[in-house]
């Protein structure tokens, strides 16, 4: 049980670090659709960098610079070019998904070094996930950083009039939010599973995405959901532990998405929409043109 | 920008025609096919003997052509999948599991008529085949359905809900054919049982007959685009939903329509896929490969605009370059996925082209007219 519980930590906080980095992206006003592939790029390169130079040290950060880059360049995309963030992201995603496809295949398997220690039989990502989420929580709600990017978030063309940098902002958080995404892939390619092989993500990013709209822009929640879906995903894994015998295992592999969905459609009824809906950063993947 | 005499700066474009569009996306293919030569260069091959090995197995070869025309039928399929929501101004990434949908029900019509008995019964195609496409349209509509109800209804981000049913199919699909699932080969070896000869596709001068219902339904998209009202009421939609609503148009009807008919067209793709496709005829263990080649379809969609005429050239050209890409791969022992890579190179160059059909470069010469490029 102990270890079942273990894993889950560590399943959320792969979520965890995504979602993060997509709620900073959103707070700052910018929709990145392609966690999906920053995060095979995070997770290939920093595999096969830790790989070849037998340096865990070195694989994060290999994938949290490919990470930032690619934050990086989809704020190219949507603020300098202004152009359709979906797009954008899209595109993002699907050079993630063809280009690590060609790029890792040669280092197909298993990682082949130590694994990286725990403390106090915990993952060290939990313990930085959750000094993370208490990080980003305060500067984003209680720092005049934080304040800056919500603006922004909010209404680019007033923040810009109280004399704040809003490419400049949205920037920085797009980059911040690639290198935690690009990060949160080498976590899972380097620690909770490594082992490459083709196309190994199959949705984690694109559930991370579902928990941003989930967590109401708000890192505290975004911990809870990622801690229940990291639960489930391990549940997924191994339905013995509550269910022996009962469906096949394939089916269970389902259910992570199915509740994904239900949640989604839960936050997305007009109940809850009025009760909590304001949350949702106003200009939100809409592109800013200063006057 | 300055250059000399010259000036160069950039240009709102107010409107853009069909042709300046296909230069833009023309260019932008070129330029992709630049940008990954120097995939080749880093493999240490020449780009140009890659390209040539590539165009001319696709398009020139006996062997090849054949399977660049099958794998055009189906990249044109999933491109109109895509670009019937993306007329809504919705995004169906879904054509992955909408496709397996659609040859789940298929073979789930072949099992009921006895497709997995050994030997192989005598089927009457003439029944069965129209069965098995109807059931693998609607399979793909079902799962399509999900996405545009939850859409119309609720408003629930599509992007998600189709990736999420691509996954919950996916898994499906590996239920049905391991480990002792309904549809499993009864060899075993992880995939289906294989379609009895009389239930193949008739094939015309050696293509499936698919390619008619492909070409079929890009003129019936367009025709309905072009001169019915609910073609019309999906692009206003597509423009504004807000505005649609005010025009009267039903905004729960629109998003479940277009994902229905997305879906539908997704489901005969894998239909032809997994049972028309000369040689395979069985889904196969790796059928991931294949479902994930329907991504391919979001570029098609996206170069052509929407338009699915403009759709026909490019599937045919990328539907060589996968075919042409996979078989260079093996004949220069390059890794995996060159086509996936290509695939990948092609989408993000695509993107950045987006900005020219919103701007324009101009350059003019100081006290001279202007001279004006795409």
């Amino acid at each position: 049980m102990w270890e079942f519980i273990a894993r889950s930590l560590e399943a959320s906080m792969i979520f965890t670090f995504a979602a993060l980095g997509e709620l900073i992206d959103q707070r700052s006003g910018v929709l990145n659709v392609g966690i999906e592939g920053v995060m095979l790029f995070g997770a290939t390169l920093g595999f096969i960098t830790a790989k070849t130079t037998g340096s865990y040290l070195l694989g994060f950060l290999v994938g949290m610079a490919i990470g930032g880059l690619l934050g990086f360049l989809h704020g190219f995309f949507s603020i300098t070019l202004g152009g359709d963030q979906v797009v954008s992201g899209m595109g993002i995603w699907i050079l993630g998904f063809g280009l690590t496809t060609y790029i890792g295949n040669p280092y197909t398997g298993p990682l082949e070094l130590e694994r990286i220690p725990t403390i106090l039989g915990l993952s060290p990502f939990f313990y930085a996930g959750i000094a993370l989420v208490v990080v980003s929580w305060f500067v984003l709600s209680r720092t005049s950083l934080g304040l800056e990017i919500r603006s922004v978030g909010e209404d680019p063309s007033v923040a810009e009039v109280s004399g704040i940098n809003v490419p400049k902002t949205r920037y920085l958080c797009a980059t911040i939010g690639g290198m935690l995404m690009g990060l949160s892939g080498a976590i899972y390619s380097l620690f909770y599973n490594p082992v490459w092989n083709y196309n190994f993500l199959m949705g984690w990013g694109f559930i991370a995405l579902a928990l941003v709209f989930f967590s109401m822009w708000n890192p505290v929640i975004l911990l809870g959901g990622s801690l229940l879906f990291g639960t489930l995903w391990q549940l997924s894994l191994n339905p013995q532990l509550v269910l022996p015998g009962i469906l096949s295992r394939y089916i269970w592999r389902t259910v992570p998405f199915v509740i994904t969905i239900g949640v989604l459609l839960i936050i997305s009824t007009g109940w809850f929409r009025t009760r909590w809906g304001a949350a949702k950063p106003e200009a939100l993947a809409r592109p800013y043109v200063k006057e | 920008m300055r250059i000399g005499s010259y000036q160069l700066r950039l240009e709102k474009r107010l409107t853009l025609t069909g042709w300046q569009a296909a230069i833009i996306s023309t260019l932008a293919i070129i330029f992709a096919l630049v940008l990954f030569s120097f995939i080749f260069i880093l493999a240490d091959i020449n780009p140009l003997v890659a390209y040539r090995e590539t165009f001319s197995y696709a398009f020139a070869n006996p062997r090849g052509l054949p399977l660049t025309i099958n794998r055009f039928i189906f990249l044109l399929l999933c491109t109109s999948a895509f670009i019937i929501p993306f007329r809504a101004g919705l995004w169906n990434i879904g054509m992955t599991g909408q496709l397996y949908a659609g040859a789940l029900s298929a073979f789930a019509v072949l099992l009921a008529f006895g497709g997995k008995m050994l030997p192989p019964p005598d089927l009457s195609p003439i029944t069965l085949i129209p069965l098995m496409l109807i059931a693998a349209a609607l399979g793909g509509a079902v799962l399509g359905a999900m996405a545009g109800f939850l859409k119309g209804k609720f408003n629930v981000n599509e992007i998600v809900v189709t990736m999420m049913l691509n996954s919950i199919t996916f898994w499906l699909v590996a239920y049905m054919i391991k480990e002792g699932g309904p549809f499993m080969n009864p060899g075993g070896r992880g995939e289906s049982f294989e379609l009895p000869s009389s239930a193949y596709a008739p094939l015309i001068m050696d293509i499936p007959f698919t390619i008619f219902l492909a070409l079929g339904l890009v003129m019936l998209l367009y025709y309905m685009f072009a001169k019915t009202k609910i073609g019309y009421q999906i692009k206003a939609y597509g423009h504004s939903p807000a505005a649609a609503r005010y025009a009267g148009i039903n905004t729960f009807m629109i998003p479940l329509l277009v994902f229905i008919l997305g879906g539908a067209v997704a489901g005969l793709a894998g239909y032809h896929y997994f049972a028309a496709v000369p040689g395979v005829y069985k889904i196969a263990r790796n059928y991931g490969y294949f479902g994930d080649l329907a991504f391919y379809g979001i570029i098609c969609g996206l170069i052509s605009l929407g338009n699915s005429f403009a759709a026909i050239p490019v599937a045919l050209l990328f539907g060589g370059l996968s075919i042409g890409g996979r078989f260079v791969q093996g004949k220069l022992n390059m890794g995996f996925g060159v086509d996936y890579a290509l695939l990948g190179v092609l989408m993000i160059t695509l993107v950045a082209f987006q900005f020219f059909y919103r701007y324009k470069l101009v350059l003019s010469v100081e006290g001279k007219g202007q001279r004006r490029r795409d």
